[in-house]
């Protein structure tokens, strides 16, 4: 049973945390301190995707920012290039760069910030997408293995590594050294150490965080500089600890799906607003971003390729590790059901939705899918869907 | 007790007065563009043909797309778990439900009178009462003998798009072919019974189906859809009031 939409609201409503404004104000901070480094030669590196390692890049002594696109109004920029029936993240994040590059003022000014796209052999959509990105910003796409469990997947994505770190050599004129290596692996662990923290809090009943303003702190990740990042998100740890929170009888929701990049925070505010309790997100702004950690023992090139080829990302086949995941996360956060959420036209998750579908139901816990765009035009219909699968799991 | 449900329908507004748990009388009007001033109206109405004061109604529970709209509701719930309700009170033995409406199909899977898993299609108006309101207006035809008429046809046509808006090009070339009415609307029936049942069969439903909704009415489709079945459907003799039958059921069941 639903209450009125109001007092949902009013009831689902966490504690404020005033560590969350943190992450506000170090968005300008973020890009003061890009523009200063760029004037000093620091090459900054756009990219798109997780299976980029940031590692590499900061090694060879560059900076990253994560280009994927959450806006909707970049989109009719893209349709003048792309067919209308791809994915909303391809098209935004496109017409993200063709409107920079045109002097338009939609976007944010990321894409200015950067000297290049590192790009990845991914779902069709992007990397057809990425022939045409050359024309607006340089791009160089690492390649993928699309079987990530065999030993010629290793090694082949090893050697693209390799040569990724060849390229970032050449492009800051630095020297990557293994021990720069090293110190990054340590440096991109001890973050997702951090991240483990923080989504181990969710695991309490209720959650003293919402799963919107979860959201808006993995967005973040992306942008900012690991250390500035990691600052926020332990300032954000230790005041959790120290609050209680109220009991309340909202449902412990998981969703699981594509990512919700910056701009695009549809799901999660639908589900909180109709009194849902997201515990956990298995997403690339969620759990794939930061749960397996680089082992440190190994030759860091084989820890990296290891690791990145361990993202249960759909794009990969087969993908029972995703699907092992999904199960093991709704068990561990206790959640009483899943949203499978999906970006409109995302072949690859959403055909795997169907193997999702039956490793949960195998498990006894209900799954509602849902896909869409980044438009405003089906809030109403997916209101109505989130109603009746919380009334359903009541 | 004295409960009322109401439907506030995208097409339709359904009202039903339940005494006892019984019903005592039901309203079903068009919406038009305001969805609270139907349900205040259709509440009214319903009210004044009972015997019934309106002092001793104890609770009204509002379902439907306009349901967050009805103000005077004590409480909303989903269209989902409204129809679930009503039809297990119709029928007990239920353990799906087809509801096409004006606006969307639904298919719900129900287990003990509960909902187990729903599919909808909201997202365009193929396969729903839109569909058929639009097409039949390219056959000049009112849309309450569509039904009829498709089950009158010799050579169902073939219409194979399933966007409401092509469906009506595809319709008015059939016409410029020759072919007749009756083979066209049923063909048309038959393309949404089509879709539906794929619905259907991707939730794993095989028996005791009910079909609901204002789409339920039409002869035409009941009959395409127990033929693309292989069943028999249950359908209520008022099969537009399953929502708000199920509304105020619920209003009766939750004593607070």
């Amino acid at each position: 049973m639903v209450e009125e939409p109001e007092d949902a609201r009013m009831m689902y409503m966490s504690p404020s945390l005033s560590s969350l404004d943190y992450f506000m104000e170090s968005y300008q901070a973020r890009i003061d301190q890009l523009n200063e480094v760029r004037n000093k030669g620091t090459k900054v590196v756009g990219t798109f995707c997780l299976f980029v390692p940031d590692e590499i890049i900061f090694a060879a002594g560059a900076d990253r920012i994560v280009l994927c696109g959450g806006r909707t109004d970049t989109i009719p920029i893209a349709e003048q290039s792309l067919p209308r029936n791809i994915c909303p993240l391809i098209k935004s994040s496109f017409g993200a760069v063709v409107d920079a590059c045109c002097g338009g003022k939609l976007s944010c000014p990321h894409v200015q910030l950067v000297d290049i796209v590192v790009a990845e052999a991914t779902c069709d959509g992007k990397k057809k997408m990425y022939e045409i990105l050359p024309e607006y910003v340089p791009t160089y796409v690492l390649d993928l293995p699309q079987k990530p469990g065999s030993s010629e997947a290793l090694d082949y994505f090893r050697s693209g590594l390799r040569k990724f770190g060849q390229f970032m050599e050449g492009l800051t004129g630095n020297v990557l050294s293994e021990d720069a290596l090293r110190r990054e692996i340590r440096s991109s662990n001890e973050t997702r150490k951090l991240l483990h923290r923080l989504f181990e809090l969710r695991k309490q009943d209720p959650p003293p965080i919402l799963g919107s303003e979860i959201l808006s702190v993995m967005q973040k990740q992306f942008f900012l500089a690991p250390n500035q990042f990691r600052q926020g998100v332990s300032r954000l740890c230790d005041e959790m600890e120290q609050i209680t929170t109220e009991p309340r009888s909202g449902r412990r929701i998981m969703i699981s799906g594509c990512p919700m990049a910056a701009g695009n925070t549809k799901m999660s505010d639908i589900i909180e607003q109709k009194g849902g309790v997201i515990v956990v997100e298995e997403s690339c702004t969620g759990t794939r971003s930061f749960w397996d950690l680089v082992d440190e023992s190994k030759n860091p090139w084989t820890a990296l390729a290891e690791r990145y080829l361990e993202i249960p990302c759909a794009c990969m086949t087969p993908n029972d590790r995703r699907i092992a995941r999904i199960v093991d996360l709704a068990k561990q956060y206790n959640v009483d059901g899943v949203v499978y959420y999906t970006l409109q036209f995302c072949h690859a998750y959403n055909i795997e939705r169907l193997r999702v579908q039956q490793a949960l139901k195998k498990e006894k816990i209900p799954m509602l899918a849902i896909e869409s765009d980044y438009g405003d035009s089906d809030i109403e219909q997916i209101g109505i869907r989130v109603d009746a699968f919380l009334e359903m799991i009541s | 007790m004295i409960t009322v449900g109401i439907d506030a329908g995208a097409a339709t507004t359904k009202a039903v007065l339940l005494v006892d748990r019984k019903i005592a009388g039901y309203r079903i009007a068009s919406t038009a563009f305001d969805f609270l001033t139907a349900a205040k109206n259709l509440f009214g109405e319903l009210i004044d043909a009972s015997h019934i004061d309106e002092k001793h109604v104890e609770k009204v529970y509002a379902t439907g797309y306009g349901r967050n709209t009805v103000t005077f509701a004590n409480k909303v719930i989903s269209e989902i778990t409204a129809h679930t309700k009503g039809v297990y009170f119709l029928f007990p033995e239920v353990k799906g439900i087809i509801d096409v409406g004006g606006q969307d199909a639904k298919i719900i899977v129900v287990e003990d009178g509960n909902v187990a898993d729903f599919l909808m299609n909201d997202k365009c108006a193929a396969g729903t009462g839109k569909f058929l309101e639009y097409t039949a207006k390219a056959l000049e035809i009112p849309i309450n003998s569509l039904g009829g008429l498709a089950l009158r046809a010799n050579y169902p046509a073939g219409i194979t798009s399933m966007c409401t808006v092509f469906a009506e090009s595809e319709v008015i070339s059939l016409r410029a072919r020759g072919v007749g009415k009756e083979d066209i609307a049923a063909g048309l029936i038959a393309g949404i019974a089509q879709r539906i049942v794929v619905m259907v069969k991707r939730m794993g439903l095989r028996q005791n189906i009910a079909f609901v909704g204002g789409v339920a009415k039409n002869a035409g489709m009941k009959a395409a859809l127990e033929a693309e079945l292989g069943i028999e459907l249950f359908v209520p003799f008022e099969p537009q009031i399953s929502g708000a039958l199920g509304a105020a059921l619920v209003a009766y069941e939750t004593r607070s």
